[in-house]
């Protein structure tokens, strides 16, 4: 059932016990992502030097899938450029909108929450943590 | 039948009790199955279902006399004219108003609450003048508020709530003073449920003269409404609460402020006369209805009128206390489970948290036992903040929901706290 696989167990996991989850020290670059909607909010907050990635946190309260799409791209960010960031994000974004697509390698454990997209409702969920980093790049902490 | 007959009084003292499996029969919409189990559809604060009297009224208004209103000397025009005017009848014996002459049609309650902000009080209010309303506002009852603030220097002043969800009526009181220049209520939370002493407010700002606008939107489809015995002065309504149709709504304001009111919208239908010299303004109400109306959605607004007082609100009521009763005793063992609004008096509307589910991970997996209810912040974002929460989950019933669906509704609360508690 499509349900499992939108709560299934990796999903549950990262959401149980998010990682990278909390406040970093010495960010450089940080944005808050809310969905006043859902009651989604999140902050985001990196350590970006020479034009990447070294460390990335986030914090704050949101659904299971938001919280396991941050704590899966905290992970993944480490060592990425702007660029990168922005590719793969719109690379998820057509992903989620597209199941007939295969799975993107760069993604790596990402892929897993393809199957959002079977929840149209629940897309902006995942996609909010991804917009979040995209702002805190082109801003400064 | 003699009069010595015994009469038999069931349950809350309601005569004749609904029934329920009779009245489903008339939403088709409730045949439906959702995830492939039966609809159970708890989403009732959001917008509630139609009845086929409703359906059909603005089928035939489509099939038989569809025609602008007002503008056409043709057969058409004046049965469609007829129609419109009745639902403005309607809407004036639904709330007990003194004239028809006191009900403008308005997209719903937003619309109403807008027009209001614009055309009564813009023109009469100064830098500093305050409007008074309470922290359990939905947002159409609290942003055209604080837009006309902006443009007029006036501040937007808050009554506050108790931990229960009720209007702590005392410090609203010491709040009115002479700057006080409206004071908004809402009728009944769609957040909280809570059923708010509108009478006692009105009667707290009559003697200083402070015209009440009382948000009606919950209220029309759960209780007997009289704008006269309320004494308030502004009562807004949206068909689509109330088993109406969507787009329509309507104002109901007392005939000496519609008088001295302004146009808010200029077009057709709102005039006398036109010329590039000047224009005349028409009569109330239609000096405030601009443009071709939302014709079917008058009509079918007029039908769920007469539905609801066919049916009978009272026993539409003495039913929906009922659901409210056992969910709300049910909901109360649960551990985890915290039911926002806990107030003495309310309508068929529960609130609630459960701990380690985000309610928008609850509203999904309950959306696959075929359950719908709504999750969020339901346009009351300052009760959130009150309440110190992000969102909630919220049930509400509808004369038509059934005790068995509320079983269906905790087991898929409890398969969400076996997922991801
Ligand atoms: C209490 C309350 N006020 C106002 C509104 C706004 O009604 P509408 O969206 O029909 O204008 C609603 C509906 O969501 C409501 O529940």
């Amino acid at each position: 059932m499509a349900l499992d696989r939108l709560y299934q167990q990796v999903i549950l996991d990262h959401n149980r016990c998010p990682r990278h989850f909390g406040r970093l020290a010495g960010a450089t670059h940080s944005a808050r992502g809310r969905d006043g909607l859902c009651g989604d909010d999140i902050l985001v907050e990196l350590r970006v030097s020479e034009g990447r990635v070294k460390e990335a946190m986030f914090s704050g309260t949101a659904c299971a899938i938001t919280t396991a799409s941050a704590s899966m791209l905290m992970e993944w960010l480490a060592g990425r450029s702007a660029v990168a960031v922005e590719e793969a994000g719109e690379r998820f974004r057509q992903l989620l909108g597209n199941a007939s697509l295969p799975d993107d390698p760069v993604l790596g454990e990402i892929n897993c929450l393809r199957a959002v997209g079977q929840f149209p409702a629940r897309v902006r969920n995942a996609r909010l943590p991804w917009q979040t980093v995209v702002k805190a790049l082109s801003s400064k902490a | 039948m003699g009069s010595a007959a015994p009469v038999s009084v069931v349950g809350d003292g309601v005569r004749d009790p609904l029934d329920v499996m009779r009245l489903r029969e008339q939403f088709p919409v409730l045949a439906r199955e959702v995830h492939g189990k039966p609809l159970v559809y708890f989403d009732n604060a959001a917008t509630v279902q139609r009845p086929l009297a409703v359906i059909e009224a603005m089928d035939d208004f489509y099939r038989r006399y569809n025609a602008n209103v007002h503008r056409g000397v043709h057969q058409l025009s004046v049965e469609a004219s007829e129609a419109f005017e009745q639902s403005r009848e309607d809407v004036r014996r639904f709330l007990n108003a003194a004239s028809e002459r006191e009900i403008v049609f308005t997209r719903g309650t937003t619309e109403a609450v807008n027009l209001v902000a614009n055309s009564y009080l813009q023109p009469r209010l100064k830098p500093g003048d305050e409007i008074l309303i309470t922290h359990m506002e939905h947002h159409a009852n609290i942003v055209p508020w604080q837009m006309l603030c902006e443009r007029t220097g006036a501040v937007l002043k808050v009554a506050p709530i108790n931990q229960r969800g009720e209007l702590m009526l005392d410090a609203m009181a010491e709040m009115i003073s002479e700057r006080t220049k409206l004071i908004g209520v809402v009728h009944v939370s769609n957040a909280l449920g809570t059923v708010n002493p509108v009478a006692e407010v009105c009667a707290l700002a009559s003697p200083h003269g402070i015209p009440v606008l009382v948000d009606g939107a919950q209220a029309t489809p759960h209780e007997v409404v009289d704008v006269q015995a309320l004494g308030c002065d502004f009562y807004c309504l949206s068909a689509h609460k109330m088993y109406g149709p969507t787009g329509i709504g309507a104002l109901w304001a007392r005939e000496a402020l519609l008088e001295d009111m302004p146009p808010w919208q200029g077009g057709g239908e709102m005039i006398q006369w036109v010329s590039f010299e000047g224009t005349t303004y028409n009569d109330i109400p239609h000096r405030f209805e601009a443009g071709t109306p939302n014709i079917s959605g008058a009509i079918g607004l007029g039908a769920a009128i007469r539905w609801l007082e066919e049916t009978g609100i009272e026993r539409m009521k003495a039913h929906e206390q009922r659901l409210l009763k056992l969910a709300t005793d049910k909901m109360t063992e649960i551990d985890g489970l915290t039911i926002i609004g806990q107030a003495a008096a309310k309508g068929p509307v529960i609130s609630f948290t459960l701990d380690g589910v985000h309610p928008n991970d609850l509203g999904t997996i309950i959306d696959h036992h075929g359950v719908a209810l709504r999750t969020g912040h339901h346009c009351a974002m300052p009760v959130m903040q009150f309440f110190g929460v992000p969102a909630t989950a919220r049930v509400s019933f509808a004369a038509y929901n059934l005790h068995a669906e509320i079983d269906v509704f905790l087991k898929g609360l409890e398969q969400a706290r076996q997922m991801l508690a």
